[in-house]
């Protein structure tokens, strides 16, 4: 759009048509304050701060409201137009309770700051204030009514971002309130985006409450554990007996490519770290029983086993199963512990999705996977299987807003009546398990429409979606685990046709791509490299075994008869999520590394407590392919990070760990702990270092380490470190992968979970469970406006 | 949830006169709180359902209208005008008068059911304040004679009309005695 | 005649102190003298070991809203909050401190807790009897700032909703 210029306090602004006098402030540093307008979403003009005084305009302006015009002369600031917003605060406060002290939003609530700006402080008002008790809305919203000052962002955000309509205003003029869609409860998703966007106290999270005051955490952004997605979630962290606690998950860093967004998972789901049930020393099986044990202890004993099963079996008769929670440092570590020191090829771990056909579909394919900010601003998506509102929150809301905001174009194919269908341009429902057959009917194969077709579709409405899809550039098309194998490449067949046309393959957990991406797998080497084959890191491993090892199912039926003589589980819960026999392994040595005692960890030989990931550093892949950095928050004394359990454990084999984690040369100090900035005073060195864009990398627990490996080896993620360590998401390629190699679908089994579980994680929070508890059905989907 | 053929011509014949079918949801709050007398959870749910809204985006239209009404009212609304014409012509009076008369305060209906007392901003009739509205009829110039006069008519009815249901029913008494017998 | 001079002097300085010889003494006689305080006596606004009010209904006024630590130059407040219940009621406000921990090694005693707290719950007291030979000792817990129950509500009140709703406690009556 065409440029428009305009005059605010003297300074000549220069921004497109149609921008808001407000948003054209902001980008010369002119803030003007305001609480009911909030970016992209609708208009209120509620609050009245942000007046302004326009010249010919006879009386003061919203800002919020007003769109710029060419030779408009605006003041932001005199003494009329302060009066103004004093007096608005006045009013505001007129019944607005000083209980500041108690009040969770004390010492980052908008109204306090306005106060202390404007200095209405002192009330004319002789009324005595309106008291009305504090409602619980929810097991984690709680609502406090005279602190509310109606600025109506609740309502808008979760009507208009979120979709889920579940608060109203009702009644008018000073009796106005909000109110929540069943009476005295809500029926919602429970993200909580009302509490992150309240800009005072009224709206407050019940896991958060009354517990601290925001300036005494620290906060850390890093990337929430949960779905696939890779939400920046800032967690609160406190001091506490057993290290750091983590006391709250917000919003409060927007730099994530999240934005404004959380669910419930990312926003009150860290509580699992502090459960009771929590392992915090290593356990021994003795005499039939798992006893607590010293740590010295455990690794001398997991070494000699494991020594002993290598040189007497071999490496074929150890398996190890990886991570999906773990970081990619961790899970490459796992690979190349397993190929270089244990000798084995059985490695494997909880596969949700077919990325090993993905990287073959999209070889040699420059820019063709999307990030998540892609999914944004897209002109167009198309959405094949998956229900993103339950298992992809963030992938929702981008679509949800992309369609909003710019009008894109959304095409939904899926069994279920999903509710991103309301969001649909074309929704069209197929025959459960029809997916594979929508692939090929997509790339040509006209037979295929009858699998496809359902009562409410005909073959001409299918034959026009395609041709509609054909037409359209720069499509993102994503699509869930459904899509497998050679259906996954005549999708990418057809896709290919279409200009600008990018893919998100989408899996759950935390990081199931990076788990992919490190060649977890029993065939593949980290950049879906095959084993047999050649590649750097045959080179740069060493001797490795050439033969692909066992996968899962393989493993389990090598220790029924018994030939898996060592087991070697790191953060995965085969047994719980997998339907696994729990004595599948009886005659194996198990070891063990979680946070709890899992339905796997009972049964291990060894169990080691693990810390998670908002206990360690490294990065993440989201589905996308987004890498990002994995920050530290928490602690629990008595948990290690699986990384130094896996160099430990090398270390107790004899291995050289200097060939497994390549440190600095020469040099021996320990810094500590690899934890970085947020854990203050202790690694002072540390902060310097990168403040200088330096890393000491001179421990061998130093996941940075093997960050420069992965980033040297691994096609794809030569990506800016800079960017990286500045906490942006940087997107990786699939271009220069390994060709793959083809998997019995079998092999993928997808989590399932639902907005509020979250495998194995999800038995351990409170707040998913009293949300699940308080939720006996299913949230009821409500109208679309 | 069933209405009268009346209401659903209305309503078939107005939904498509806007834009979106939201549009249509006062006035035909209004003509189902004509029908039913207010609007109870089930009208609520159930024009939530034809017009694609939630049901709480229904609560938030009625509670802003003060014409709009969740709770029963009294087979005569009657509501007396205490703006400013009306204010200076007396209408404070009318509606003490009133109050005292019935027994009930604003918002309140006689034990009887038959009338509900509301006091209202401006109805419009500001040439001939004070002026009070019953139902949908209006009464202007009044005193408190003239309300008195206005109120015994309404009883008058109402007696009217419960001797017919009475007659009705005697009638139907003896029809259903007969043929039993 | 210097000679004559230097005597009166000395003679004039020597008389000021027989003359004190027989006046009565006027330093404290701490910790030697009379009554609970063994002699040493305080100006209103002297600056000692804090106390943690109470208010008029026997809760404590503290409602752990973090101030006095936020405004500690030497950081040596500690506080756990945590939520009141109907069942178990400790602070007026919805809110009270589970754990209020004042390190005296490090207290300087500059009284900006006191001008921060919003509820007048933190004051300073009297006490000055801090020394100990064990600096862990030093960490003092809500439990010994507390100030004792209004004498009318007797020691052992509990005070809970129950209470509440159900009249005021017997002790309170008996004791009025």
């Amino acid at each position: 759009m065409a440029d428009v210029t305009l005059t605010v306090d003297g300074k000549k602004v220069t921004a497109p048509a149609g921008t808001l006098l407000i948003e054209a402030c902001k980008t010369v540093g002119i803030e003007v304050p305001s609480f009911c307008y909030y970016p992209n979403l609708s208009l209120q003009g509620a609050c009245r701060m942000c007046l302004v005084k326009i010249e010919k305009m006879p009386k003061l302006q919203t800002a919020c409201t007003t769109v710029i015009s060419e030779g408009m002369i605006v003041t932001s600031d005199s003494e009329e137009i302060k009066q103004a917003r004093k007096s608005m605060l006045e009013m505001l406060l007129g019944n607005h309770p000083l209980d500041c002290p108690v009040c969770d939003a004390g010492g980052e609530c908008e109204l306090q700051d306005m106060t202390f700006s404007y200095g209405a402080a002192e009330s004319k008002f002789m009324e005595a204030k309106n008291h009305k008790d504090e409602q619980q809305w929810s097991p984690v919203v709680f609502f406090d009514r005279p602190r509310c000052i109606l600025c109506y962002r609740c309502v808008r955000v979760c009507g208009e971002g979120m979709d889920v309509w579940a608060l109203g205003v009702q009644n008018r003029g000073v009796s106005s309130i909000i109110a929540p869609n069943k009476e005295d409860h809500l029926e919602c998703e429970e993200c909580g985006m009302c509490i992150d966007i309240c800009p005072v106290g009224a709206l407050t999270s019940g896991a958060y409450r009354y517990k601290t005051r925001p300036w005494e955490m620290k906060h850390v952004g890093t990337i929430c554990t949960h779905c696939g997605d890779g939400c920046k979630t800032t967690l609160g962290v406190r001091r506490a007996d057993t290290g750091m606690e983590i006391v709250r998950g917000d919003n409060r860093d927007k730099s994530g490519t999240n934005g404004d967004f959380l669910c419930i998972k990312g926003r009150y789901a860290f509580d699992f770290a502090n459960h009771e049930e929590r392992l915090t020393q290593p356990l021994i099986r003795k005499e039939g029983k798992l006893t607590p044990a010293t740590w010295e202890e455990a690794f001398q004993l997991i070494g000699k086993k494991f020594a002993e099963v290598r040189d007497r079996d071999g490496g074929s008769a150890i398996g190890v199963i990886g991570s999906t929670r773990t970081t990619n440092e961790e899970s490459y570590l796992l690979s190349k512990f397993a190929r270089m020191v244990l000798k084995t090829n059985n490695v494997d771990h909880h596969r949700t999705a077919d990325f090993p056909a993905f990287a073959a579909a999209l070889r040699g394919k420059a820019d063709a996977t999307a990030s998540m900010a892609d999914v944004f601003t897209a002109p167009a998506i198309l959405l094949i299987g998956n229900d993103p509102t339950e298992q992809h929150p963030l992938l929702a809301w981008q679509i949800r807003n992309n369609v909003r905001l710019h009008r894109s174009r959304l095409y939904v194919i899926n069994s279920q009546a999903i509710k991103l269908r309301r969001q649909a341009t074309n929704f069209m429902q197929i025959p459960a398990g029809a997916e594979g057959k929508v692939a090929a009917f997509l790339a040509g194969d006209d037979a295929a429409a009858d699998a496809i077709i359902n009562s409410s579709s005909t073959k001409d409405q299918w034959n026009s979606l395609r041709d509609t899809l054909r037409g359209e550039q720069n499509l993102v098309i994503a699509f869930g685990s459904e899509i497998l194998g050679s259906d996954l490449s005549s999708l990418v067949t057809f896709g290919s046709a279409i200009a600008g046309a990018k893919f998100v393959c989408l899996a759950d957990y935390a990081n199931s791509r990076g788990a992919a991406d490190m060649g977890l797998y029993p065939d593949l080497l980290p950049g879906y490299h095959p084993i047999s084959g050649s590649s750097e890191f045959h080179t740069e491993w060493g001797e490795i075994p050439q033969a692909a090892g066992l996968d899962l199912s393989g493993m389990v039926e090598a220790a029924s008869t018994n030939k898996l003589k060592a087991l070697y589980v790191v953060g995965s819960n085969p047994i719980g999520r997998l339907k696994i026999d729990s004595f599948a392994f009886s005659n194996s040595f198990v070891v063990v590394q979680d946070m709890f005692l899992t339905e796997t960890a009972v049964v291990a030989d060894v169990a080691l407590p693990a810390a998670n990931a908002y206990e360690k550093s490294g990065t993440f892949t989201n589905t996308c392919g987004d890498l990002q950095l994995v920050k530290k928050a928490g602690e629990v004394t008595g948990t290690k990070a699986d990384f130094e359990m896996i160099v430990r454990i090398a270390d107790a084999m004899g291995f050289d760990v200097r060939k497994l984690v390549p440190i600095g040369g020469g040099t021996h100090a320990d810094m500590g702990q690899s934890r970085g900035a947020q854990s203050g005073e202790a690694d002072r060195h540390a902060v310097w270092l990168e403040a200088h864009g330096l890393e000491p990398k001179l421990s061998p627990f130093d996941p940075m380490a093997i960050l420069d490996e992965i980033q040297r080896l691994v096609p794809g993620y030569d990506v800016s470190r800079m960017n990286l360590l500045a906490g942006n998401s940087q997107h990786t390629s699939l271009a220069k992968a390994g060709p793959g190699v083809a998997h019995r679908p079998e092999s993928i089994s997808p989590a399932n979970d639902t907005l509020f579980s979250s495998g194995t994680l999800g038995h351990y929070s409170r707040a998913l469970k009293s949300v699940m508890e308080s939720h006996e059905v299913k949230p009821a989907e409500v109208a679309a406006d | 949830m069933k209405f009268s053929e009346e209401f659903e011509a209305r309503f078939a014949e107005m939904v498509p006169h806007y834009p979106t079918k939201r549009s249509a949801l006062v006035p035909t709050l209004l003509y189902a709180q004509d029908e039913v007398g207010f609007l109870s959870d089930e009208v609520i749910a159930e024009l939530a359902g034809r017009l694609d809204l939630t049901e709480l985006e229904v609560r938030n239209v009625i509670s802003y209208y003060s014409m709009l009404t969740t709770k029963p009212r009294g087979k005569f609304n009657l509501q007396v005008c205490t703006n400013i014409s009306c204010l200076v012509r007396g209408g404070e009076e009318i509606l003490q008068h009133c109050a005292k008369k019935l027994g009930v305060g604003h918002k309140g209906t006689t034990p009887d059911g038959l009338f509900t007392l509301e006091e209202v901003e401006c109805i419009g009739a500001c040439s001939w304040a004070p002026a009070a509205q019953v139902n949908y009829d209006f009464h202007e110039n009044l005193t408190t004679e003239k309300m008195d006069r206005v109120l015994d008519k309404c009883l008058a009815q109402a007696q009217e009309q419960l001797q017919r249901i009475k007659s009705v029913d005697s009638l139907a008494d003896t029809l259903s005695q007969r043929s039993e017998g | 005649m210097p000679v004559l001079k230097n005597i009166a002097a000395i003679a004039k300085g020597m008389s000021i102190t027989f003359m004190e010889m027989f006046q009565p003494t006027t330093v404290e006689n701490y910790p030697d003298g009379k009554g609970p305080l063994r002699g040493a006596r305080f100006e209103a606004r002297f600056r000692g070991a804090h106390v943690l009010q109470r208010d008029e209904n026997g809760l404590e006024k503290c409602v752990a809203c973090f101030l006095c630590a936020a405004n500690c130059p030497s950081n040596c407040i500690y506080i756990e909050a945590a939520d009141n219940t109907a069942e178990h009621r400790v602070s007026g406000a919805e809110r009270y401190a589970k754990v209020y921990n004042i390190d005296y090694n490090r207290c300087i005693f500059c009284g900006y807790c006191v001008e921060a707290c919003p509820t007048d719950a933190i004051t300073h007291g009297h006490g000055f009897e801090l020394a100990t030979f064990n600096a862990s000792n030093l960490v003092y817990r809500k439990e010994q700032m507390l100030a004792s129950r209004p004498a009318h509500m007797g020691a052992n009140v509990v005070f809970n909703q129950a209470d509440v709703d159900g009249g005021a406690p017997k002790e309170m009556v008996a004791g009025s």
